[in-house]
């Protein structure tokens, strides 16, 4: 227990990173139900507007900053020391703030339920001035603030602990040309939560002050703009997303190689392509503030049009490595392939929506809500679970059961399907996000219902997932070095490795070293 | 569904961008969804046997790059064309409607006529259109960020505080329709709604002129 505290070995505290976000997923998860039940049924009454607005706050916010981001966080941090081949990460100390920062954070977010008021009501947006000078003037708001600032000091401590591994303690032969696609997807993600995640740890400030000390940036009745506030959050918000999503291509971009029993194809691509994506992903952020009517909306739509390019060389890269392969559906694989066909959808969408006369339509609009989910949900969430499948025999030391693995898949395929598909046509059809309860119009009604019942499938799916964490853990069947006949150097070491990683490292000649030494 | 149907000859424009971009999204996903059913398919495992170790193909990583360039090069030529022709604000409309935003509900004022029209969460107010004839809607928050949407005619803006927004509506068929607050502003935003009654020129002139108390 003291050695978890005070550890600064990356492995545990990628271990404690995963581990709390599995705790924040599992909450996130319940408060998604919630909602759901909720939105079940026209003018529904199982929470109140106040306890639901608190709700749906809680679950992005948590969803945001406390699961999707930071497991990614977690596995770079268990991870890409392995995979370059070095001992621990180059500043452990600063680590092992930064993780304890997170979770210090997160239970910051949390402890607002308890305050007088209750928890912050102000969606994960936080948007001035209904965060400042009316809405959420109790403690909870407050509580919001201090965690998410502490999280995007986190955040800003892994990136640059990330950076200086990356580019220092790679082991001899490892260049950077060598390096497995994963590690290069966490380099730009790095380097993107650099740029952006500042402007989120200002707005935040300036939010508190606003609110405790009399500054006027977002109250127009002073000078100040409440526009202001909107560039600022998005010019983080939106490389949020990639941030989001670029470790869970890497992963996708592992994970389909090793099963289809080739090299990654078009690695310079995809390393370009990360790079042009994070890149590009600096320029979009105004393409949230379509509908404001003071935005260059032709120069935003436009960058946010060119990001499909890059992002489209990414599929074309995976579907030509498994392009003549020898393709094993093994449960990693499987939610490598979920995540393929749920995040295409993600994307066609996100096409559609970078075009501002469809947002005048569609955005804040469920329509906008299935779009993301089919991103964050579909698409990163999908590849968290194959990452968790592929390299859990290496962290823990035995395997999880494929059958309940793969029972677990086909729940939440479906169960995420019916429950967002839905929602496309909900926005189309006129309902607006973030309403407690709607009227019995249209197809609303019968929509909804699908969607709640969707989410019930995934909930059985996620169970499953525990009682396969259980039963693997009783039935310990041991994983050995290299279980799935992996590239990288994590499959060259012991599983779990030892406490320095490597006893000895085989030579390095291509970004695919355990695969040479095996030949 | 509005998009298939819209009701403003705005709305029409931005339906057709919605047609294309539905017709583009799902040409996409049809050629991207067979090629992974057909590599699934056709090369799952068989055996222990090694497959070819290519790594790279330049024509055709090349051509993985231009495809989707010319394709989004379109697409941004529609989302010009469309939002130049929806942003276009006429010089002389018809009517003139003042709009307050405020947590929760609206307030309508026409323009010379001295009519106002108060809402409550409980008694959404009704906004009145003529069809076929161009209200501009001259849009404004009083408190927090809004915003303002007629999905059947598939346009919203933002009413941020700070700032007075300009735009045309113009009806294409009487009706009633739905209107609403689509920018998350508090405890009752869910029922920050209103109302659309687009009724002919006649009536429209009847009901301005009786100061809004003949029945429309």
């Amino acid at each position: 227990m003291i050695g978890w505290l005070t550890s600064t070995n990356h492995k545990q505290i990628g271990i404690l990173y995963m581990m709390t976000t599995l705790f924040f997923f599992l909450i996130a998860g319940a408060l998604a139900l919630v909602i759901r039940q909720q939105l079940a049924v026209p003018h529904n009454g199982v929470v109140t507007a106040h306890a639901y607005n608190q709700v749906f706050t809680l679950h992005g916010t948590a969803m945001i900053f406390l699961v999707v981001a930071p497991f990614a966080f977690g596995l770079a941090n268990y991870l890409v020391p392995l995979q370059i081949g070095a001992p621990d990460m180059a500043y452990p100390r600063l680590n092992a703030l930064s993780v304890w920062l997170f979770i210090l954070g997160g239970i910051t977010i949390f402890l607002g339920v308890f305050a007088q008021g209750g928890a912050a009501d102000t969606g994960w947006t936080a948007y001035a001035p209904l965060s400042t000078i009316i809405e959420g003037s109790g403690a909870g708001e407050d509580l919001w603030l201090v965690g998410v600032l502490l999280n995007s000091i986190a955040s800003i401590m892994v990136a640059i602990n990330l950076t200086a591994t990356i580019f220092l303690f790679r082991c001899p032969g490892m260049t950077m040309w060598r390096m497995p696609i994963f590690t290069w997807e966490m380099l730009a993600t790095a380097l993107l939560i650099l740029m952006a995640f500042p402007s989120l740890a200002a707005v935040i400030c300036e939010l508190l002050l606003e609110r405790h000390y009399g500054a006027h940036f977002f109250n127009p009745s002073y000078g100040g703009d409440p526009i202001l506030y909107e560039h600022l959050f998005w010019f983080f918000g939106h490389p949020e997303v990639y941030v989001m999503i670029l470790p869970y291509f890497g992963i996708v971009a592992e994970i389909v190689a090793v099963f289809s029993r080739k090299p990654l194809f078009g690695y310079t691509g995809m390393v370009l392509s990360a790079f042009a994506i994070a890149g590009l992903s600096m320029g979009v952020w105004a393409h949230h503030m379509f509908t404001t009517g003071v935005i260059a909306n032709g120069f935003f739509s436009g960058m946010s049009f060119l990001i499909a390019v890059p992002t489209g060389v990414k599929y074309w890269n995976w579907i030509g490595t498994m392009w003549k392969g020898n393709i094993a559906f093994r449960v990693p694989m499987l939610f490598c392939i979920g995540f393929l066909f749920n995040f295409l959808i993600g994307g066609v969408t996100g096409v559609m929506i970078a075009s501002p006369p469809i947002d005048y339509h569609a955005e804040d609009s469920y329509f906008i809500v299935a779009h993301f989910h089919y991103t964050l949900g579909g698409g990163a969430l999908f590849a968290a679970f194959a990452a968790v499948y592929f390299w859990f025999p290496k962290i823990a030391g035995f395997k999880l059961s494929e059958r309940l693995g793969s029972l677990h898949f086909w729940l939440m395929t479906v169960g995420f399907n019916v429950a967002f598909l839905p929602q496309f046509v909900l926005g189309m059809e006129g309902m607006p996000r973030r309403v407690y309860t709607y009227g019995a119009t249209g197809d609303l009604p019968w929509l909804n219902l699908l969607s709640t019942i969707g989410a019930w499938i995934m909930f059985f799916g996620v169970a499953l997932f525990a009682l396969n964490l259980l039963v693997s853990y009783f039935a310990r069947e041991a994983a050995g070095d290299d279980p799935w006949g992996g590239y990288s150097l994590e499959w060259a070491t012991t599983s779990p490795p030892p406490e320095f990683n490597f006893h000895a490292l085989p030579p390095i000649r291509s970004e695919r070293p355990v695969w040479d030494a095996r030949q | 569904m509005p998009v298939f149907d819209p009701a403003s000859a705005q709305g029409n424009v931005l339906g057709g961008v919605w047609l294309i971009f539905i017709a583009g999204a799902l040409f996409v996903a049809a050629f991207v969804y067979g090629l992974l059913i057909y590599a699934l398919a056709k090369w799952r495992k068989r055996g222990e046997g090694i497959p070819p170790q290519f790594k790279t193909n330049t024509f055709w990583e090349i051509t993985g790059v231009i495809i989707p360039l010319l394709m989004v090069g379109g697409l941004f030529a529609v989302t010009l064309l469309g939002e130049y022709r929806v942003d276009a604000v006429e010089n002389k409309p018809y009517a003139v409607v003042d709009a307050g935003a405020f947590r929760w509900s609206w307030q309508f004022k026409y323009a010379g006529s001295g009519i106002t029209v108060d809402g409550t969460p409980d008694s959404p107010p009704t906004l009145v259109l003529a069809v076929g004839k161009t209200t501009q809607i001259d849009l404004h928050s009083a408190d927090v960020v809004h915003a303002f949407w007629i999905p059947a005619f598939l346009f919203k803006r933002d009413a941020t505080p700070g700032y007075t927004q300009h735009f045309d509506v113009t009806p294409t068929r009487t009706g009633t329709f739905e209107g609403k607050c689509v920018e998350f502003c508090g405890l009752d935003h869910a029922r920050m709604t209103f109302s659309v009654r687009v009724v002919s020129q006649a009536a429209y002139d009847r009901w301005v002129s009786s100061g809004g108390t003949a029945a429309l």
